[in-house]
């Protein structure tokens, strides 16, 4: 079976300015991807690359049809959030309702209307009277009401409050996934959504710098904890980050000998939020 | 097909002042009728409380003229207004969902730029002037029925003219489909320029054909620019989509000069001779404005499409 996404040489540019830089990746159906990157990076401009909604070069194929060019039949079949709070304010609840049923082949009217039930807003509210976060709910519970393959979310949390943000991911996990669906989500804030995904990218300055699954990465990357005395014998295995802690030092290894490593000291799996550190700090040992 | 009647309602969603302001106006006309003092015409009569005569320096007016003058300025002032409002919805249609990012929610459903922007050509070129038209219509038979009423101690119940009335609806259908044709350069320009912009659509609206007019005067000394603007926006128009009238008044004084002068039905009835649909549609500026036209929208079709930015 093909790859849900495969990019290859996905390269955009504003001028001179190269936002995503050969961009080679394939996402499989059934995984939750994060694109992990700082401000800046390219995840955004990745993203719209994906949902046709900028164009680009490369080759690039999206549920096996090239975005941009046909981006009203990829919406049949993925559906996205690409920022919070996008629902124009003149719309009301339940003309959004109407709206995507009337036009969209995939949308469960009666999913959305018992999603929104669960909520307190209101269905005659314009979008311009409700919250930041009730926006979003209204604009999840339309998009969790559509039966899509893929659902990409750019930032989906940005500007919300805690519970907000958390119920947000709650809803996705425990409403939405299933071994039929694929998740990309994009954030700069590693820790919120390292629990629920089953693989990571980290993206820097558009070239993507890890391509992994969470098990993999058990695999391939520990960290060691040595005090000073066991740091240049640490070092000699070829450390690519280190970190003083608490007067020790973490070191981070990609592909090392483990038994080698716990001599040394106590060694660790590094988190998604730990190796985002390691492999963005830039500078190698 | 489903699609398009979606999008036409969505635009009614969002763009409540196509109906809301013809009403208004359609309202505001009627109390007048009712309850002010109403001035028809230059001189022809005044209706209001305690007055119910024609002015004493004129003899006794056509109450045929009358009717059909009041029908035809209620349309005039229809139509005034409905140019302006299209021509802000349109340059006003691309840009509002780019400026509240709410572009990233509509992108996101199953709906093709192209039916995105047909839909609200659409809209500004031909659902706009029909629900003018709908609204001026039904004004206009109220009002020639409470001036019926009100002035009828001498006008009769004559005032309700049903072949002008007829006329009307010809003219204003006449007018709806030859205009959007005529104007769609017009609309085109004004589209790609709510697609492109990124701030201060009115602006890019007629800085660059002001521009251009400008430039070409100042470099080559001659006014082509300028001729094709007021040939496409004034003068074109109605000397293409209508016969030129004897006293070369044009459409505008039918109904009023030959039906004064005439003081008579074929006078009035003169209205059908005026349009000109052969000669519209013959015409090669006919043509050459719906190519240019089709030639923005594709552009239109194309930035909103491919633009990177929002």
């Amino acid at each position: 079976m093909p790859a849900l996404i495969e990019a290859r040489d996905l390269t955009k540019k504003f001028g001179s300015h190269v936002a995503v830089d050969h961009a080679n990746f394939t996402i499989e159906s059934g995984r939750i991807v994060g694109l992990i990157g700082p401000n800046g990076a390219g995840k955004t401009t990745a993203l719209r690359a994906l949902l046709g909604l900028t164009t680009y070069g490369g080759h690039l194929r999206v549920l096996g049809r090239e975005p941009l060019r046909e981006r009203a039949d990829l919406m049949r079949d993925a559906c996205f959030i690409a920022d919070v709070a996008v629902l124009p304010g003149w719309l009301r609840v339940d003309q959004a309702i109407d709206f995507v049923a009337g036009i969209h082949p995939r949308f469960r009217r009666a999913r959305a209307v018992e999603l929104l039930a669960k909520t307190q807003i209101r269905n005659g509210s314009r979008m311009r009277e409700l919250s930041k976060g009730m926006k979003t709910q209204v604009h999840l519970a339309l998009t969790m009401a559509i039966d899509a393959k893929l659902f990409v979310l750019d930032e989906p949390t940005i500007g919300l409050d805690l519970l907000a943000r958390r119920s947000f991911y709650d809803a996705l996990v425990e409403d939405y996934m299933d071994e039929t669906r694929t998740i990309v989500v994009t954030t700069h804030q590693v820790e919120e959504v390292e629990n629920l995904l089953t693989d990571v990218m980290f993206i820097d300055k558009g070239r993507i710098v890890l391509d992994s699954s969470l098990e993999d990465i058990a695999k391939r990357y520990a960290a060691v904890v040595v005090n000073a005395a066991d740091l240049e014998a640490a070092r000699a295995l070829g450390a690519f980050f280190e970190r003083r802690t608490l007067g020790k030092t973490v070191l981070y290894f990609e592909n090392v000998d483990l038994a080698k490593l716990s001599t040394l000291g106590e060694v660790l799996t590094p988190t998604v939020s730990d190796l985002f550190v390691a492999k963005l700090s830039g500078s190698a040992v | 097909m489903n699609n398009m009647i979606w999008l036409i309602r969505r635009e009614f969603w969002e763009n409540r002042a196509i109906w809301l302001l013809p009403a208004i106006i359609a309202g505001l006309l009627v109390v007048a009728g009712i309850f002010g003092g109403v001035h028809i015409g230059p001189n022809e009569m005044h209706v209001g409380p305690g007055d119910m005569q024609p002015n004493s320096d004129h003899s006794m007016p056509d109450s045929r003229v009358i009717g059909g003058v009041a029908l035809f300025a209620f349309s005039i002032v229809f139509l005034g207004i409905m140019s302006i409002y299209s021509a802000w919805y349109l340059l006003d249609c691309l840009y509002a969902d780019r400026k509240d990012r709410s572009i990233l929610f509509w992108k996101s459903l199953p709906l093709t730029d192209t039916e995105t922007v047909l839909s609200k050509l659409a809209v500004g070129l031909l659902i706009i002037p029909l629900v003018y038209f709908v609204i001026a219509d039904l004004t206009t038979l109220a009002m020639a029925f409470i001036i019926s009423i009100r002035a009828s101690s001498w006008v009769g119940n004559s005032l309700w003219q049903p072949d002008i009335w007829l006329q009307l609806q010809v003219y204003w259908l006449y007018l709806i489909v030859t205009l959007a044709l005529w104007l769609l350069p017009v609309a085109g320009w004004l589209m790609l320029v709510s697609a492109v912009a990124t701030r201060a659509v009115i602006l890019w609206s007629f800085l660059p054909p002001l521009a251009l007019y400008l430039g070409e005067r100042w470099v080559f000394g001659t006014h082509a620019v300028g001729a094709i603007l007021t040939d496409r926006l004034l003068t074109g128009y109605p000397t293409t989509a209508f016969h030129a009238s004897g006293d070369g008044g044009g459409i505008f004084s039918a109904i009023v000069h030959d039906g004064r002068a005439d003081a008579g039905a074929e006078a009035a009835r003169s209205v059908w001779t005026y349009i000109n649909p052969a000669g519209f549609f013959a015409s090669p500026a006919t043509w050459i404005g719906i190519g240019v036209g089709v030639g923005l929208i594709v552009a239109t079709i194309q930035v909103r499409s491919r633009r990177s930015e929002i």
